[in-house]
């Protein structure tokens, strides 16, 4: 695909100055262009999932998300956003793209796909008179795609409709559909920069950006949320809020942003105007695919020591601790009374001599 | 009288010994303070601690490298390193002498089971100390090791809990050194401890 921005120069934008510029709106004048050439379209599909993605994609600002969706993808297909609604609109919206542009499409998966019951949780409409399940249709248009978008941590980990006890057996994409390239665009929700510019990167370049070992572009996820934290000088200096509202690191109050990866502290939410910490919220991680699997609010979880029962560390180690102090003190008495240590013993020793 | 004095320790076996003990404790009380940054303040801010903490990290690294080394090359693996068949044969008749059920062991060697089974541990907790630490020092490089562990949380959890076993099997190694008498905790600075020091204890028939 023939474009005037270079691949290089594409990274650098989409990994640093993000906060200085609309990443979406640099992005569209060249997607536009990309997809006047006959760039894939774009099909968005969606399951176990709260619609928070879609409507965090919603809030790109600059260019409005009207523009995005309408000239800069070429979107052909997304429940929440078209007017278009039952068995007609699932089968010329989606099954009639998907087989005109068999394997020159992304497909975007939104949510968990719930595959206990025979897939029956998840209906997403009618096909030939049939229940549409979510999991026949992630497979049979997923595997037709170019490239999967998993967008959201439900899609790309599993997220929050996959903890346990996950009644509903939900999946994530990665485990449905083997055989075409996956892209893991976590977050609850993603930024809205990490997924246009994610499709924009395939449109332009057609290939996948570079991924980390957990399938998520470097260029959005390559960070430490620590370490470009506005709150660092109170961690560096041992400031910590004890209370919610206080000034200091949130480290205390569960503060997950020394293991989560991403750049939001710089990217900066709402078309950059705040971020998670900087408004006083402790980082919960929501790009990692342990999320939701932690406590929110305690900086390490608790530890199983029987079926049903946890325990802190301290609380074992302290336990453990007096078991230590009591089998020293034990053997210290034993060891006096029975004359292995003390005057008894040096009595002993002159006596052999 | 002339004590007579034979070798215990060599050179390079209290070299390592004292710099994983600086090492570790430095490592102990800086770690703590970062589990608890607001109730534990030794070394000022979180700066100096982290920067201590990691620098310490580096120091049981080479320690251990260079202790494994030791051992291999001067033979030692044999005196320290837990082997189950006789080791757990002989626990019985170590325990009852610790239990104050007898006066006296055979001659287990250098290190009596429960000392060896202490020291590997060792081995394998500082291995999993180092792991856990470094996944936690560098988390962009090491995060597929951190995904198999279950994930950076669960990694802290571990680095924690060990912590813990360091912190208690410390103690009982304190204690154990101290009440077998003075001349074992100056036999690691000296290398020299009277002779037939433990021979008293050892069992008559055994020794013959």
């Amino acid at each position: 695909m023939p474009t005037k921005l270079s691949r290089r120069n594409f990274i650098k934008l989409c990994a640093g100055g993000a906060a200085a510029i609309s990443l979406s709106g640099y992005l569209a004048p060249f997607m536009k262009e990309a997809v006047a050439a006959g760039a894939p379209p774009v099909i968005w599909i969606q399951g176990g999932s709260c619609s928070g993605c879609s409507v965090s994609l919603l809030n790109s600002v600059h260019p409005d998300i009207e523009k995005v969706l309408l000239e800069v993808i070429s979107l052909r297909f997304h429940q929440t956003v078209m007017a278009a609604a039952g068995s007609l609109a699932t089968e010329e919206g989606l099954f009639a793209t998907v087989a005109e542009n068999k394997g020159n499409f992304i497909l975007v998966v939104e949510g968990a796909v719930p595959v206990g019951a025979d897939g029956s949780y998840c209906i997403i409409g009618e096909k030939n008179g049939q229940h549409l399940k979510f999991v026949d249709a992630v497979k049979e248009i997923g595997s037709q795609a170019m490239a999967i978008l998993s967008v959201g941590t439900c899609s790309s980990f599993g997220g929050i409709p996959a903890t346990p006890p996950n009644p509903t057996d939900c999946k994530p994409v990665s485990e449905i559909v083997k055989n075409v390239p996956i892209i893991n665009i976590p977050g609850c929700p993603p930024h809205p920069d990490w997924i246009v510019g994610t499709i924009a990167h395939v449109l332009l370049y057609g290939d996948l950006p570079e991924l980390d070992v957990f399938g998520r572009p470097t260029m959005f996820f390559g960070d430490i949320i620590h370490d470009n934290c506005q709150r660092r000088q109170y961690f560096d200096n041992a400031i910590f809020a004890k209370n919610f509202g206080d000034p200091g690191c949130l480290l205390e109050l569960g503060c997950k942003g020394p293991i989560a990866h991403c750049d939001s502290t710089y990217r900066l939410w709402n078309n950059g105007v705040n971020t998670c910490i900087k408004a006083g919220a402790p980082c919960i991680a929501c790009t990692e695919p342990e999320f939701p699997g932690w406590p929110i609010y305690d900086r390490i979880p608790e530890m199983p020591i029987a079926p049903g029962i946890t325990a802190t560390v301290d609380q074992i180690g302290g336990v453990l601790g007096a078991a230590t102090a009591v089998g020293i003190a034990g053997h210290l008495a034993g060891n006096v009374l029975t004359g292995r240590i003390g005057p008894k013993k040096q009595a002993e020793k002159e006596g052999d001599n | 009288m002339i004590i007579k004095m034979e070798e215990r320790h060599g050179f390079w076996l209290r070299f390592f010994h004292w710099i994983n003990m600086v090492s570790i404790t430095l490592l102990i009380f800086s770690g703590l303070c970062i589990h608890a940054p607001d109730s534990i303040k030794l070394f000022g801010n979180m700066d100096n601690t982290r920067m201590l903490h990691f620098a310490m990290g580096y120091v049981l690294l080479f320690g251990v490298i260079g202790r494994v080394y030791y051992a291999i090359v001067a033979k030692d693996a044999k005196n320290v390193l837990f082997n189950p068949i006789p080791d757990i044969k002989n626990l019985p008749s170590m325990m009852k002498y610790y239990m104050f059920l007898s006066d006296s062991h055979p001659d287990y060697g250098k290190y009596n089971p429960g000392q060896k089974m202490m020291y590997t541990g060792w081995l394998l907790m500082a291995i999993l100390m180092l792991i856990s630490g470094f996944i936690l020092y560098a988390p962009n490089s090491f995060m597929g090791l951190a995904g198999i562990l279950g994930g950076l949380l669960a990694v802290r959890l571990i680095h924690y809990i060990i912590t813990w076993l360091f912190i208690l099997s410390i103690l009982a190694h304190v204690y154990l050194d101290l009440s077998e008498g003075i001349p074992v905790l100056l036999s690691m600075f000296t290398g020299k401890i009277p002779k037939d020091f433990h021979g008293q204890t050892h069992d008559k028939n055994m020794e013959a």
